[in-house]
């Protein structure tokens, strides 16, 4: 009762108070994008990288996807993302070295892009902190495709079908540079692959055959034969370690590798440890594509590692030699058989990472 | 003979580059330490095994010591919130460490941490050096990790 004198005393106020208050929110908010929900294995971790200022969402992912797939991107339209970039291919492109929208071809190997989420120094020599910062990259390279950011802001507008995309992801129409950049980092923050034969294996779902699980206990040890170290740097379940290593492919550098970033002696030829998940996908093999196939790789390891002042120590004896792993033949095979499981046929053919226009 | 500049151009700022370590963070004075400041501190001599299982004599300066210079909470004032700090070790190749705070100050431990600079007596080797962690006694080498480039003291925020 008490209440209800009070409310009627001041209640016309207070209800005006508060038809103000509304009134002005609403004005000001609206409905905001819905997040994104990032799902993946626990054995993972959480070491992810979302910069605060670029929350993942489900309308700057759409709109990430539409743009990884647009060729106005490019300087002649005829290059995007997903050129270099395909699906099928674990989001690399089976060529030693890309061509870009000038028919020139890159200095390096393309990158998978499966599970970029954890990583936070892209490029084979993490110079680029951040998916942000990287996809400037491409875009503006003089080769690659070509075009300034502003040039893309213009193209888009003209296109206009964006506008939209742009309002929903990012709460205003206004197409920028940044939000550009912005929307194709959520797209690729959502390429996680976790469900290769070796995930169902980390979930109890699927028994290795014995070959695979020789090949899985020879790459991280622990097993009944020995270990060959390659979980060293290639370790864990995502199968790297974000580490800087020489692995004996040079023992002169024509391409300087994390040096050209830091200008330190003892980084000459040393590359990021990239992914070994879906590397059946993803030949040619190294930063520079030198090698075909898998077999090649492993007789790398096996036999021909180049010595040299910045090889890493995991790859020497004690004395400081290198150390070539002296593979045999049925090693080779049960190794092979354990990355042909890093095959994950459910990422490559998802259907919310391919080209919108296709399907 | 453009190449050729650029490669001279890149030998000098690989040289002009000396290799340092870094100590930041919770710290009062942040350092950068050259060769000759750690050789020029109280210097601490300790062993520990190769991946072979061969015992090696280390020396260096002990992370207890570089503390005190940089200022961190040590000794009597390590408690309360201060034991809830970490410390992060960062070496070239990017691989990291963790150690508690606490785990490397002598009102806890009698085990010295050093930064290590010599091993028998000479500089480190090639890919190793100039400066490794050497943690005494431990069962496995993983945080005796090469090329220091940064140690930083930190809070744990959960
Ligand atoms: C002309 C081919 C080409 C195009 C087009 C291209 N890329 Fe790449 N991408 C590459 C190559 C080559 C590399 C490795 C370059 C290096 O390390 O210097 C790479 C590396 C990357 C990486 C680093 C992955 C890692 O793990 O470090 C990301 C991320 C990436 N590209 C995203 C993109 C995005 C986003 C676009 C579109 C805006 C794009 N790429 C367009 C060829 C291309
Ligand atoms: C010392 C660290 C180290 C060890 C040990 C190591 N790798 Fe690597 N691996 C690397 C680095 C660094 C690269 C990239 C090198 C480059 O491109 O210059 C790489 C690249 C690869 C690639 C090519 C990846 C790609 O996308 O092109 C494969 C495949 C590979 N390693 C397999 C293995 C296997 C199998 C083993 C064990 C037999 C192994 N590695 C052991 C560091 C290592």
């Amino acid at each position: 009762m008490i209440m209800r004198k009070g409310f009627l005393k001041y209640g016309y106020g207070l209800a005006a108070c508060l038809a103000f208050v509304m009134g002005a929110l609403a004005f000001v908010s609206r409905p905001g994008p819905t997040p994104y929900p990032l799902s993946y294995p626990g054995y993972f971790g959480n070491r992810i990288n979302i910069p605060a200022d670029n929350p993942t969402t489900m309308e700057g992912v759409a709109l990430g996807r539409r743009l990884f797939y647009e060729k106005r991107l490019s300087a002649n339209n005829t290059v995007s993302c997903g050129t270099c970039h395909l699906q099928r291919l674990a989001f690399t492109d089976g060529r030693r070295f890309s061509i870009g929208f000038d028919g020139t071809p890159t200095k390096r190997n393309a990158m998978s892009l499966a599970n970029s989420l954890w990583v936070r120094n892209f490029f084979w020599d993490g110079r680029a902190s951040g998916l942000e910062a990287q996809a400037v990259t491409p875009l503006t390279d003089p080769h690659e495709m070509g075009q300034s950011l502003d040039s893309s802001v213009v193209k888009l507008r003209a296109a206009g079908s964006y506008a939209g995309a742009f309002y929903a992801a990012f709460g205003a129409a206004v197409i920028t540079p940044e939000r550009i950049v912005r929307a194709i980092a959520q797209f690729e923050r959502t390429l996680i692959s976790a469900d290769a034969p070796y995930d169902r294996f980390l979930r109890g779902e699927y028994h290795f055959t014995p070959l695979e699980q020789e090949g899985y206990e020879l790459f991280f040890g622990g097993g009944p034969v020995r270990s060959v170290g390659c979980s060293n740097c290639h370790g864990g379940p995502r199968t790297l370690t974000e580490t800087y290593h020489n692995n004996g492919l040079d023992s002169v550098f024509a391409d300087p590798g994390r040096a050209g970033v830091t200008g330190m002696a003892y980084d000459r030829g040393r590359f990021r440890v990239v992914t070994l998940r879906n590397i059946a996908l993803t030949a040619p093999y190294m930063h520079d594509g030198r090698f075909a196939s898998l077999s090649q790789v492993l007789d790398h390891y096996s036999d021909h590692l180049a010595g040299g002042p910045t090889l890493s120590p995991t790859l020497r004896d004690t004395a400081g030699r290198p150390e070539p792993l002296h593979l045999t033949a049925g090693e080779k095979k049960a190794l092979l058989a354990f990355l042909n499981a890093l095959t994950d046929s459910t990422f490559i053919t998802d259907p919310r990472f391919s080209d919108p226009k296709i399907n | 003979m453009r190449m050729l500049v650029f490669a001279v151009a890149l030998m000098l700022t690989t040289f002009a580059e000396a290799q340092t370590v870094k100590v930041t963070g919770e710290v009062t004075k942040p350092l950068t330490l050259s060769a000759a400041d750690l050789a020029a501190m109280p210097r601490t001599t300790t062993v520990a095994k190769d991946k072979g299982g061969v015992e090696h004599s280390f020396s260096g300066v002990a992370l207890r010591d570089i503390f005190k210079d940089a200022g961190v909470t040590t000794g009597r004032q390590l408690r309360g919130e201060n034991l809830a700090k970490y410390v992060l070790v960062t070496c070239a190749d990017n691989y990291q460490v963790v150690f508690s705070l606490a785990e490397l100050d002598s009102s806890f431990t009698d085990r010295v941490v050093i930064l290590a600079d010599q091993m028998e007596g000479k500089p480190l080797p090639a890919g190793v050096g100039p400066f490794r962690i050497i943690v005494p006694g431990e069962k496995k080498p993983a945080r005796n990790c090469f090329q220091v480039t940064g140690i930083a003291v930190k809070f744990a925020k959960d």
